[in-house]
């Protein structure tokens, strides 16, 4: 019992990491840009593409198919700021968000017109798929690898965010863009290595979500992006450790639901997650971590 | 050193400066004076890139820098501590040092430059690892004097460094910037202060309705019925 | 009330256009037109529905589908023949298989239904701030999905619910079309419309002359849910069979560009929306099946609508981005064409 306790608990971890990895790369953005970006789930479905295709093209090293994954995720990111979001930069919120949206919509279709709407086998590292040991429990390779990967990452984005100018400059600009530029410090700098970082965290996010799924279709950035974006509600909008928080608690509470709930209700996972999630919101509606919005603040 | 020709700013359909020109000669202290409303805090943002100007030029040391961005005017020397401080709130105060420092790539200047600021406002060294939104106003507005001053600007231009500080901080900060002049820094000074303003400064230029309606010796200008009138005409259209 | 007057004025040109369209199609067009006719009624409530919560809240909402999707099942389940459920959803809950009611009293049901599951998440839409309500809204919608596609003996799941007594008619969308544009300008008239849009310009400001933004908010939720589901009832009553997709993505996509391209914040803005996009989505969807143009065998482009509808999203964000009409109605419109404006910039 024990055993299966701890079995679930990696998994729960493994989860919101997945979560977070995403959710953080949502804060980043819209912390420094106040961009709503629903075209992030189709970061991971470009990693997906790149998985597939490269395999088609006889690349057989998995370190190589991995870089190459993130790479086309962030390099994606980087492409849609720089081709859609850049016209709209200083648009309202809603405007930010609409335009995300039919950007998302139309990278969806782009895929469908070229590929096709039915899943395509995607080619992960093997050993992922492998079983460890630690201490006599037997763990999913996938599951304790991509829960240190993501506090790797993590961890590097906190060195960055604490000890280099344009860390500040990021952290800074969350607040107050104007002040920042006064400093030299250049806008289009800050947003780009924005959109960098979060196609970066969606590319390694990516693998491990086709190391799950093993399939890549048009459609499928949309549920983990929208369970990012909850994650980043949840934690409070914009605040980078309520992202990652709001993360590991959504896929934490997931993988419980998927364990209590008895196997009829378990179609109901979702929805009962974010129905829960919402009443929440209902009774803390800034978030765990949000700070609420203060006179001369960019307004949420 | 600074020349603004004519500078022409507008906000939608509304004007808020009609065609401002000032100077500023190397070494002096300029005041820029004015009631709320009068177009000076326009007119400093324009001139440093942070609005475009819809009219005019302007110039420092000799280039124009009229279309110039804002991230780009620092480089060439120009700097604005902004209205209100605009501390970075959830940066420390040294993390607010090194970001002010942005453009430069000298680490040991830097650090030098920091070292410099801690010893002439030791309470900054004192706070150096806490959020700059846990101090004092008059604790913020040395920060943002420090910073700005981090990316070793030869003009710098301070808007409304006294609003909202008590008389004694007031009378510091003044202070501090008689000193800066002594060690060669030129400044542009935006105050509603006018008095105090005046006590300092070399020559001062006074702002109604967005157009500089006066300019002169600081001497000339302390209790001039001109540069009251300014207030008060300024108050009396709104 | 006393706007009440002005409204019913300013409605009757949209409305007379509107009834005098669904009599010209119904006298003169082929069974097929007459069906997309029908569809644009029934976008068109559905958009207006939309348009009276985003236009004036200044929220986005992509959870309203499932509103609609809510009123249509209800429908279905109440109406279908109890022989035909008996071999559909012979389990299903609360002894609905053996209940079998008038359209009416059906449409009436559902109603409520969308009333209280509106009233209820209207105070998680009215409480978070605008972004998080947003993403909400569309959490709202994958909930909806999960239950219509889940509770199988309920609702059949991915398989369709048929049987469904086709009562409805061109003539009767067009009369509901009308009512709608009718309730969204009284709506968009009102002290309360009139209050939601300036709150939604400056909430702080609203906040501190003490409007209840989140009350005003959930006014506008409930009703424009209640508009929506009108839109299901149509779905459901006019096809005879109902299935989960028609409520979820696609759909949403497809009113998001009406509405946006017309221009949500005004009534005429979401007319219009509606209007060219049904143009445009049919000519996409032509397209998309691979036609013969002027002797050119054009290849099979499946995804192409979906293109179009994300392409106009983006075009108009970027090129105008209060839609084609702004916050302007037709007769101001009118009124601008007859008198030049004076003095123009004062």
């Amino acid at each position: 019992m024990t055993e299966y306790i701890l079995q679930q608990m990696v998994n729960a971890l493994a989860v919101g990491s997945e979560y977070a990895l995403l959710a953080l790369g949502l804060a980043i953005v819209y912390s420094i840009v106040n961009l709503v970006n629903f075209a992030h789930g189709e970061l991971i479905t470009v990693s997906g593409y790149a998985l597939f295709f490269s395999a088609a093209v006889w690349v057989q090293n998995p370190w190589l198919l991995i870089a190459l994954a993130v790479l086309c995720s962030t390099l994606a990111a980087a492409a849609l700021e720089r081709v859609a979001f850049r016209s709209i930069r200083n648009a309202s919120l809603n405007t930010g968000m609409l335009t995300a949206f039919g950007v998302s919509i139309i990278i969806q279709n782009v895929f469908v017109i070229f590929v096709a709407t039915r899943p395509r086998a995607v080619q992960t590292p093997a050993f992922l798929a492998e079983i460890v040991t630690i201490g006599g429990l037997r763990f999913p390779v996938l599951q304790v690898v991509e829960t240190l990967t993501t506090a790797v990452a993590i961890l590097a984005l906190v060195v960055l965010l604490r000890s280099t100018t344009i860390g500040l400059a990021m952290r800074a600009a969350a607040r107050d863009f104007t002040t920042v530029r006064l400093m030299g410090v250049r806008a289009n700098r800050v947003i780009q290595v924005a959109f960098l970082i979060s196609g970066l965290l969606a590319g390694i996010a990516a693998v491990f979500i086709f190391s799950r799924r093993g399939a890549v279709d048009p459609f499928m950035g949309f549920v983990p992006v929208l369970k990012a974006f909850v994650a980043c509600v949840i934690g409070g909008l914009g605040s980078l450790p309520g992202a990652v928080l709001g993360g590991l608690l959504l896929g934490m509470f997931e993988v419980f639901l998927q364990v209590v709930l008895p196997a009829d209700a378990a179609a109901y996972r979702d929805a009962i997650a974010f129905s829960v999630v919402g009443l929440v919101l209902v009774l803390y509606p800034q978030g765990l971590l949000g700070k609420r919005v203060e006179l001369g603040d960019k307004e949420a | 050193m600074l020349e603004l020709a004519d500078i022409q700013v507008r906000y939608g359909a509304t004007q808020a400066v009609r065609g401002a020109s000032l100077t500023v000669g190397k070494g002096e202290i300029v005041s820029l004076l004015g009631a709320n409303g009068a177009g000076k805090t326009t007119l400093v943002s324009a001139a440093v890139g942070i609005i475009p100007v819809a009219g005019g030029t302007i110039r420092f040391e000799g280039r124009d820098i009229t279309r110039l961005p804002a991230e780009a005017v620092v480089g060439v020397g120009l700097t604005l501590c902004p209205e209100g401080r605009r501390v970075f709130a959830d940066l420390t105060v040294r993390e607010n040092l090194i970001l002010g420092a942005a453009t430069r790539r000298d680490r040991a200047g830097v650090e030098a430059d920091i070292d410099r600021f801690f010893g002439m406002f030791p309470i900054l060294r004192d706070r150096a690892g806490t959020e700059a939104k846990t101090l004092s106003g008059g604790e913020q507005q040395m920060l943002a004097i420090a910073r700005a001053l981090m990316c070793r600007p030869r003009l710098l231009m301070l808007d409304e460094p006294s609003l909202g500080l008590a008389p004694r901080i007031v009378e510091q900060i003044f202070e501090l910037l008689v000193t800066l002049k002594q060690d060669g820094m030129t400044i542009l000074l935006v105050e509603q202060n006018a008095t105090e303003a005046l006590m300092i400064s070399d020559r001062a230029y006074v702002m109604a309705n967005g157009r500089i309606v006066h300019g002169g010796k600081a001497a000339d200008l302390i209790g001039s019925q001109d540069v009251t009138d300014a207030y008060l005409g300024a108050a009396a259209h709104g | 009330m006393r706007h009440l007057g002005r409204t019913l004025a300013v409605s009757a040109l949209p409305v007379l256009c509107l009834l005098a369209l669904a009599a010209l199609i119904q006298t003169f067009a082929e069974p097929f037109q007459v069906r997309l006719a029908y569809a644009f009624f029934m976008n068109l409530v559905l958009a207006l529905g939309l348009q009276v919560f985003m236009g004036n809240s200044g929220v986005v909402s992509f959870g309203h589908l499932g509103f609609m999707g809510v009123a249509s099942y209800a429908v279905a389940i109440l109406t279908i023949p109890v022989a035909l459920k008996a071999t559909m959803i012979p389990d299903a809950p609360f002894g609905l298989a053996g209940v079998e009611l008038s359209p009416l009293v059906a449409a009436l049901i559902a109603f409520a239904l969308v009333l209280v599951l509106a009233f209820l998440s209207g105070f998680l839409v009215s409480r978070l701030s605008g972004a998080a309500a947003e993403i909400f809204t569309l959490a709202l919608l994958v909930i909806a999905y999960v239950v219509f596609t889940a509770w199988i003996d309920l609702t059949r799941g991915q398989r369709s619910l048929y049987g469904i007594p086709v009562t409805s008619g061109l003539g009767f969308a067009a009369a509901v079309a009308c009512v709608s544009v009718v309730v969204a300008r009284l709506f968009r008239d009102s002290d309360l419309g009139l209050q939601l849009r300036a709150s939604s310009e400056d909430t702080l400001a609203a906040r501190a002359m003490g409007v209840h933004i989140g009350r005003l908010r959930h006014i506008a939720w409930v009703i424009s849910a209640l508009i929506v589901g009108a839109a299901g009832v149509l779905h459901a009553t006019y096809l005879g069979a109902i299935g989960p997709n028609s409520f979820y993505f696609s759909q949403t996509f497809l009113v998001m560009a009406m509405i946006i391209l017309g221009g949500m914040r005004s009534v005429s803005g979401t007319i219009l929306g509606v209007l060219a996009i049904s143009v445009g989505n049919e000519i996409a969807r032509t397209l998309e099946s691979g036609p013969v143009v002027l002797g050119v065998d054009l290849p099979e482009m499946f995804g192409l609508t979906g293109f179009f509808l994300g392409a106009v999203i983006v075009a108009t964000m970027i090129w105008r981005r209060d839609g084609i009409l702004g916050d302007i109605e037709f007769e101001t419109l009118f009124r601008r064409r007859k008198a030049p404006s004076k003095g123009g910039e004062a």
